[in-house]
């Protein structure tokens, strides 16, 4: 474990120079735009995958949290009375304690009902939104700049700072949320998501535990909500709305749900084929449409789960005695298939 | 919150027969769509995401039938078999590849569905407006009952839906058909081994699940804008009244359906504000006391 | 599992960002001095309300069409850009951003409606390009004066001016025909509570025995409204006022048809005056009241009608209510470059639209003047007029004259705290 933490935080270093260097190889603008809009909805993604992958829970309603955390951060911050960290912490904290009222009813029923409830609870956060109209200016969203005074000498207003800041903040939550990954928190989470009722009978609770991440993944959920206030400086009601959960989860498929990093992969590749569709086509939802179909019928897996496996296939024909690194090398499969309700 | 005036309309016959008839108006179109989301449910046992793609479908075809022929009967005929055949095909070359599979990649063929069809309708069709416009024989004054009004065309519509909605429920519980299905649904291994075709089966019943929401879409083309995407607010409602009914249950979707149309309608009357709010809860409410629904099997 | 799986998982990443690093920096057009003058439009080109994004880019391409062929701008001629924001603000001001730093456009048109439109607001706040709003009716957009840019104005209908024009021409005829027991069914949403809150605000000012008996909120984009309609039934006002809009305002007009409601109600509607809106509905009652959103009869002149032979020629409908401000936002960009010698500088262009007055199509009295203390347009028509059965389905506009609207507006953003 220990050996794993000096592991990851090493690759998480590698990340983050990455995501420094390249703007400043390629100095421009609109690269660091796109890597921002990839940073907030891989995130999203990301604290997604920690139900959907990691536990088996299908929730339909994750970008209740994304909204909420870009609204409460941007209320404070128009409030004129908070500094960007303190806003930040009650935006995080504020959605957490709504993830764990939410998640406390929803986590304890199954399957398709799981995903129903999420999906009406985002539905009602969203009409929340859009009829307090005093409060949240309703459709039109918080109107008037989401203003970013300096603190601690770093000026967000500048947009290499802000850039600088989100991919700092991107990362450790990506280490965050890799700790919990490897963690008996996150087997015991597998356990559950592939045999419950054996979980339940080893003595685990499954409830606090499914709970438990219920609340992480939503607390993610609400930083990636704070980078999208802070890019686009303001707050809409159409972050709270099923499409943006239905993107997240697209972007879960696209990349995989059981490579760690599948999901930034997706986010990364929609970014890219959304910003690419856009400019060269007005029908992209016939061509993301066909892409859909492609993938999911062709690879029948998200892009990342489909390279590992080949990846691990190859290893495998390369050393045909088999069992090179003992039970860690099965392959990832997808959670097991539901069983029809007849 | 007006619930003198509720009360007053409740016990007055004119608005209560108005009300009651706008409760079923609403209801009986979305016990259409609902009926085929639940039978589809009920049989295959995956949600079929984009059941709202088919409804438009139906409203488009009706409406281009409607155009070059003039015969309502042949829009509505084209309207219902259009989508069933649509969703034959979806079901055969799409879904049926998806089965057994996560719950997630039957929602992303699903979603990828309605972006396609989206977008075909607003390269076909054009983005503008569409209404296919009262057939002639419907253009009369709305009938009288007992002081309320209740237009022609809906009387013919409710008509067509308590139809369609009996012989459904006739042909699942009376016929040898209708026995194979309810098999299917137990046990898909049995009734293949018995010799019937599943396959054949199971696209029949997704079909017939198509055409009812392509009915539904036929029936609301004079009457509703024809637009791309406009199966959206339609699929959210279906998928609150299956909830409600139950997932699988043709008789609860009816019940969940008059349900909504009820509470739209006199909440209209007496708390108008909340009428939005009232379904999300009775919908949350469902999941938690009884996450199979008022008539649903109960969940293994 | 996991380990050897998250390396694949960071290499393919790293990979991927490299080739997306390399296309993305390479920007197509950059100097200043290129001869095509790219002009940005994020707008909505899917889903519901796709006409808004299709009937602007139809106006921009003819408007663009007409200045290229009469030899551009100072030797540069105009090229429009546009990008589907499928509805979202936040893809709208991503994709702001790409069109100016990656596309080099030097001009926004900005054809977003609604939220939209202020996410682009808050875009061109630090990008400070000219952008001209061309579909957002929203008063405080431009009347707030917390929320104004140099280099950003409007070109469309404001809210508040339509409120004033509705307000004394429905005074006027519930006066006439005694007209007191009012009811109001708008979509649910901001635009639709103000702009009826605003409505009944001036008819009352007007006409103080106007009483509003009850108020319904269907739910935007809802396909039934037959729970209203009944609802009106059992009300029995004597006029009603109503903001739906697009496909929306077909539906309830065709349905309130079924039970003959406009028989006996007098009918105000925002938005009924829409041409495609119009066309749609299959039997239009006559006598409804609607204020002007684009008619090729008013105003009556032959630029007008020019416009709307050449607007259906390119897009195969008439003019929308969003095709002419669009239109006229090109006429208005032609004018300020002519002036500034095709230099393209949000601060350089600003100077000159501030204030500026044009000779156009759409002007009721002689002139469109960008107003210079706020940056928005006045002087387009606001009448309201009346339906008929046939083509082009409204006539009798009366007209508000802007001396008033414009007094009153000056009153209500006193009030507002606006001025």
């Amino acid at each position: 474990m220990r050996q794993g933490l000096i592991r990851d935080l090493t690759l998480g270093l590698l990340g983050l120079a990455l995501l420094l260097v390249l703007p400043a190889v390629f100095p421009h603008p609109s690269l660091r735009d796109f890597l921002i809009y990839v940073i907030a909805y891989g995130l999203l993604a990301m604290s997604l995958n920690l139900l959907v992958g990691l536990t088996g829970l299908v929730s339909f309603g994750h970008a209740a949290y994304f909204a909420t955390g870009a609204y409460i951060f941007g209320l404070l911050m128009q409030s004129g009375s908070v500094s960007i960290p303190l806003a930040m912490l009650a935006a995080l904290a504020g959605t957490a304690l709504l993830a764990l009222v939410i998640g406390a009813i929803c986590v304890r029923l199954k399957e398709i009902y799981f995903s129903f409830i999420t999906l009406a609870f985002q539905m009602f956060i969203h009409s929340i939104i859009l009829t307090w109209v005093d409060l949240t200016g309703g459709d039109q969203g918080l109107r008037g700049g989401i203003p970013r005074p300096p603190f601690l000498g770093i000026d967000l207003g500048q947009p290499g700072t802000l850039y600088i800041f989100c991919a700092v903040v991107f990362v450790l939550c990506l280490l965050l949320m890799r700790q919990v990954w490897q963690s008996p928190f996150g087997y015991t989470l597998r356990m559950i998501r592939d045999n419950p009722t054996r979980a339940s009978f080893l003595g685990v609770n499954v409830v606090r535990m499914k709970l438990g991440v219920f609340v992480l993944a939503g607390t993610m959920a609400s930083m990636a909500g704070i980078i999208m206030a802070l890019f686009v400086s303001g707050a809409f009601p159409e972050f709270g709305f099923w499409t943006t959960s239905g993107e997240a989860i697209f972007m879960i498929m696209l990349g995989g749900t059981q490579v760690f990093l599948g999901p930034v992969i997706g986010a990364f590749l929609l970014q890219l084929l959304n910003h690419y569709v856009t400019i060269y086509t007005h029908h992209h939802g016939l061509v993301l449409g066909i892409l859909i179909l492609a993938i999911v019928l062709g690879l029948r897996r998200g892009v990342a789960d489909y390279v590992a496996d080949w990846i691990s296939e190859r290893r495998r024909a390369a050393a045909p005695l088999g069992r090179e690194e003992g039970a860690e090398t099965a392959p990832p499969t997808p959670p097991a298939a539901r069983k029809m309700v007849g | 919150m007006n619930l003198d005036v509720l009360a007053g309309c409740m016990t007055t016959a004119a608005c209560a027969v108005t009300q009651v008839s706008t409760g079923l108006i609403v209801g009986m179109l979305l016990f259409l769509v609902a009926s085929g989301l639940s039978l589809i449910f009920g049989v295959l046992g995956v949600v079929n995401f984009a059941h709202g793609v088919f409804y438009m479908l139906g409203a488009y075809f009706a409406f281009v039938t409607y155009e070059q022929t003039g015969s309502f009967l042949l829009a509505l005929l084209a309207g219902a078999s259009g989508a069933g055949l649509a969703g034959i095909v979806f079901e055969r070359f799409f879904m049926s590849r998806v089965y057994g599979q996560d719950l997630l990649m039957q929602l992303l063929v699903c979603y990828a569905a309605i972006l396609i069809c989206d977008d075909l309708v607003k390269i076909i069709f054009g983005a503008d407006y569409k209404l296919m416009g009262m057939p002639e024989s419907f253009a009369t004054a709305p009938v009288e009952l007992a002081g309320g009004f209740i237009p022609g065309y809906y009387i013919f519509m409710l008509a067509m839906a308590l139809g369609v909605g009996a012989a459904l429920w006739l042909g699942i519980n009376r016929t040898r058909l209708g026995k194979i299905i309810r098999a299917l649904a137990i046990n898909p291994q049995m009734v293949g081994a018995l010799g019937i075709n599943t396959r054949l089966l199971y696209a029949g019943v997704f079909g017939l699940g198509c055409l009812l929401a392509g009915l539904a879409g036929a029936l609301a083309a004079p009457v509703r804008t024809l637009t791309p995407g406009m199966g959206l607010s339609v699929l959210i409602e279906s998928f609150i009244v299956t909830v409600i009914g139950g997932m699988g249950s043709i008789p609860g979707a009816l019940i969940a359906a008059i349900l909504i149309g009820l509470t739209r309608a006199f909440g209209a009357i007496g708390f108008p504000l909340f009428v939005d709010g009232l379904m999300f809860a009775l919908m949350g409410l469902v999941l938690i006391l009884r996450p199979s629904g008022l008539l649903g099997a109960k969940v293994s | 599992m996991f380990k050897s799986a998250k390396q694949v998982g960071r290499r393919a990443l790293l990979a991927g960002a490299a080739t997306g690093a390399a296309v993305l920096a390479s920007p197509r057009i950059a100097g200043a001095q290129a001869k095509v003058i790219r002009v940005g439009m994020p707008t909505i080109l899917s889903g519901r309300v796709a006409i808004l994004g299709t009937s602007s880019r139809y106006a921009v391409q003819y408007a663009f069409a007409r200045i290229n062929e009469a030899g551009g701008l100072g030797g540069r001629t105009l090229q429009l850009v546009e990008r589907d924001s499928k509805g979202r603000p936040d893809e709208a001001a991503k994709v702001t951003r790409d069109l100016i730093n990656n596309d080099g456009c030097e001009i926004i048109i900005d054809g977003e409606a609604s939220s939209g439109a202020f996410a682009v607001h808050e875009v061109v706040r630090e990008l400070p390009v000219l952008c001209i709003h061309t579909n957002s009716e929203t008063s405080s957009l431009t009347a707030d004066p917390k929320l104004r840019i140099a280099t950003a104005f409007r070109c469309a209908r404001q809210g508040i001016h339509d409120a004033v024009a509705g307000g004394v021409y429905a005074s006027a005829i519930s006066k006439q025909r005694g007209l007191k027991r009012w009811m109001t069914c708008s979509p649910d949403y901001a635009y639709g509570r103000d702009n009826t809150a605003e409505f009944l605000e001036f008819a009352r000012m007007y006409d103080p025995s106007i009483e509003v008996v009850d108020q319904v909120w269907p739910r935007l984009f809802a396909p039934d409204y037959t729970e209203n309609i009944t609802k009106a039934l059992q009300v029995r006002p004597q006029a009603m006022y109503s903001a739906l809009w697009g496909g929306d305002l077909v539906s309830f007009i065709e349905q309130s048809n079924l039970y003959r409601l406009f028989a006996n109600i007098a009918l105000f509607s925002s938005s009924l005056g829409d041409p495609p809106v119009l066309t749609a509905i299959k039997q239009l009652p006559p006598g409804l009241h609607t204020a002007y959103r684009y008619n090729r009869n008013y105003p009556e002149k032959p630029s007008n009608t020019a416009f709307a032979d050449g607007f259906t020629g390119v897009a195969k409908h008439e003019p929308t209510n969003w095709a002419w401000q669009n239109y006229v936002a090109c006429q208005f960009i032609a004018e300020a470059l002519k002036r500034t010698g095709g230099r393209t500088e949000g601060a350089a262009l600003a100077a000159e639209l501030k204030g500026m007055a044009i000779q156009s199509p759409l002007a009721v009295e002689e002139v469109l003047t960008l107003r210079d203390s706020d940056h928005t347009l006045i002087g387009y028509p606001t009448a309201w007029g009346r339906t008929v059965p046939k083509a082009p389905f409204v006539e009798d506009f009366a007209t508000t004259p802007w001396s008033r609207i414009l007094e009153m507006e000056t009153q209500w953003k006193r009030q507002k705290g606006y001025a």
